[in-house]
């Protein structure tokens, strides 16, 4: 678990951490379920809405937690002008 | 048509395009993934069907044309349809003309809508006479649909062995099912083993990450590397027919026209096959690339809209990859809609009409306009805040949600185990419109193969 702690990995055309990943995908199933279970048992279009709440606040807070694993580069000046320089702006 | 349910479909349509332009700005989110969720939890939460099918017409124009976005700007795909747009988005990103590729998407995209949508209610309204004399050969028309688009794929024959050992699959999990009365036996369960297909491909990247070699493979050292140039909209001219060339606007409305009268074919193929064909009739690279892009944009919607509009109006069983996969709720969603009782049966003429003018009207409009001008503003947004993990946890999510609440935490298992089968035939080359088509067409395969 240790090393793969930094371990970035490129998934669906886009790259992420091991780590956050299995901690994105623990953390929005148990808000899902977990909300999913509070509806009333009979109502299964409550029982719907209440898991996709869960799912979204899964969602949100996962955001919140997790950085992108992205760099954004500003085009320099002369890109504008169709070359391809870019420098660095952001880094996370 | 009284005003209070005017506004209502209005306020659904509104709603349907604030989320789909959220959704649509993220990269990598599977159309049919994030459209059947959200329709379904509609359709089993009681609302009107008019109002459902205003919201999912809005929800399919809005998130066409945004999901284009992060493909022109930063190159990777916002959905399945825009994939075939990256070659030319990034060939014209490079070149700098990030600006121009939005607003040849957006007004390519309007072009789409506003011939597809009159085209296809007319083809809808021919093939309509026929629809009650189809209707008893679904099951049939489902195994020649697999079979159809077994011939035209990648795979021929991988794809036509597969499709029997599917129908076993899927048939032998419901009999399971009924077996061991986790469920009673009047429940097919459909929506958890159609989100099995769709997060498929998704299931094996993940599980190949368990293995020492697959992480390996794809272990990088370093983020995503993304330019996004600041300022590239302008106030400038908002009128389509300046933004596109006539030769462009000719290339777009001619593969949206011809494209209704293909809806029972996958929306991404047709995407490949016109949007390649208009391109490549051009020699210089831009004009290439710009009348590619172009002619895909309006194909998105085109493909889409036909696809939903013709099989809900005139025939009531989705017989289209659209209705098939993202639209799946409209006409299957035990126990509110089935094949026999859904918005076909449950709305006139007139009100089909109704919803899909008011949701297409307020979503193109104001995805257009949106689109021109904060383009850039949402995307650095969303690609600064939205991390990728996070989009990967909602979809398990997803689909955790809907096995359980199909079969209990059974079937939790049942559907990873058709993400690992359908996941695997995906990445050789067996498309998800062989396997949707083969999902409906499983209780029948059987039924024969057994009595043969």
């Amino acid at each position: 678990m240790e090393e793969s702690k930094k371990k970035l990995v490129e998934i669906w055309g886009d790259v992420v951490a091991i780590r956050s990943l299995v901690f994105a995908i623990l953390f929005s199933s148990f808000s899902t379920m977990g909300a999913f279970f509070l509806a009333p048992v009979d109502d299964r279009s409550k029982q719907l809405f209440f898991g996709l709440a869960g799912a979204l606040i899964g969602f949100v807070l996962s955001s919140i937690f997790i950085k992108p694993k992205r760099v954004i580069m500003k085009p320099s000046l002369q890109d504008e002008k169709n070359e391809e320089k870019p420098k660095q702006e952001v880094t996370n | 048509m009284d005003i209070l349910l005017l506004s209502q479909m209005a306020i659904a349509s509104l709603s349907a395009f604030l989320l789909y332009t959220f959704i649509g700005f993220i990269p990598g989110t599977d159309e049919t993934s994030v459209l059947v969720p959200v329709s379904l939890a509609l359709v089993l939460s009681g609302t009107p069907p008019i109002i459902i099918l205003t919201f999912f017409i809005s929800a399919i124009v809005t998130l066409n044309l945004t999901n284009a976005m992060p493909t022109a700007l930063v190159g990777l795909p916002g959905g399945v349809l825009s994939s075939p747009m990256i070659e030319h988005a990034l060939f014209l990103k490079n070149k700098g003309l990030s600006a121009v590729t939005i607003k040849k998407m957006a007004a390519g995209s309007l072009i789409g809508t506003l011939i597809s949508i009159p085209v296809s209610l007319v083809v809808a309204n021919l093939l309509a006479p026929y629809g009650t004399i189809i209707q008893p050969y679904a099951p049939l028309l489902f195994v020649i649909g697999a079979i159809f688009l077994s011939l035209i794929g990648k795979n021929k024959l991988l794809a036509l062995l597969s499709i029997i050992p599917l129908a076993l699959l899927f048939q032998s999990l419901r009999y399971l099912y009924w077996g061991m009365e986790v469920v009673p036996k009047d429940t097919t369960i459909t929506t958890s083993f159609f989100l099995g297909i769709t997060i498929g491909p998704l299931i094996i990247s993940m599980f190949s990450l368990l293995t020492k070699e697959g992480q390996e493979a794809m272990l990088t050292d370093q983020p995503k590397l993304i330019t996004l140039s600041k300022k590239t909209s302008g106030r400038q001219t908002l009128n389509p027919f300046k933004i596109l060339t006539k030769s462009e606007l000719k290339s777009a409305s001619f593969a949206a026209l011809v494209s209704n009268f293909f809806f029972v074919l996958s929306p991404v193929g047709l995407i490949i096959l016109f949007g390649g064909a208009v391109g490549n009739r051009k020699k210089d690279l831009v004009e290439k690339a710009t009348t590619s892009i172009t002619t895909m944009s309006a194909l998105a919607q085109s493909t889409y809209l036909s696809g939903i509009i013709i099989p809900l109006i005139a025939l009531g069983i989705p017989l289209s990859p659209t209705s098939i996969g993202p639209g799946n709720a409209l006409f299957n969603a035990p126990p509110v809609f089935t094949v026999d009782n859904n918005l076909h049966h449950l709305l006139s003429r007139s009100e089909f009409i109704w919803a899909i003018l008011v949701g297409a009207l307020i979503a193109s409009t104001l995805s257009y306009l949106v689109i021109n001008r904060y383009a850039e503003v949402i995307s650095r947004f969303v690609l600064t805040k939205i991390p990728h993990e996070a989009v990967l946890g909602l979809f398990i999510s997803f689909i955790l949600l809907l096995a359980y609440m199909d079969a209990g935490l059974i079937n939790i298992f049942g559907v990873l185990l058709i993400g690992i089968v359908c996941g695997s035939l995906n990445k050789m080359g067996v498309n998800y419109g062989i396997q949707f088509m083969t999902l409906y067409a499983a209780p029948w395969i059987i039924e024969k193969l057994a009595h043969l």
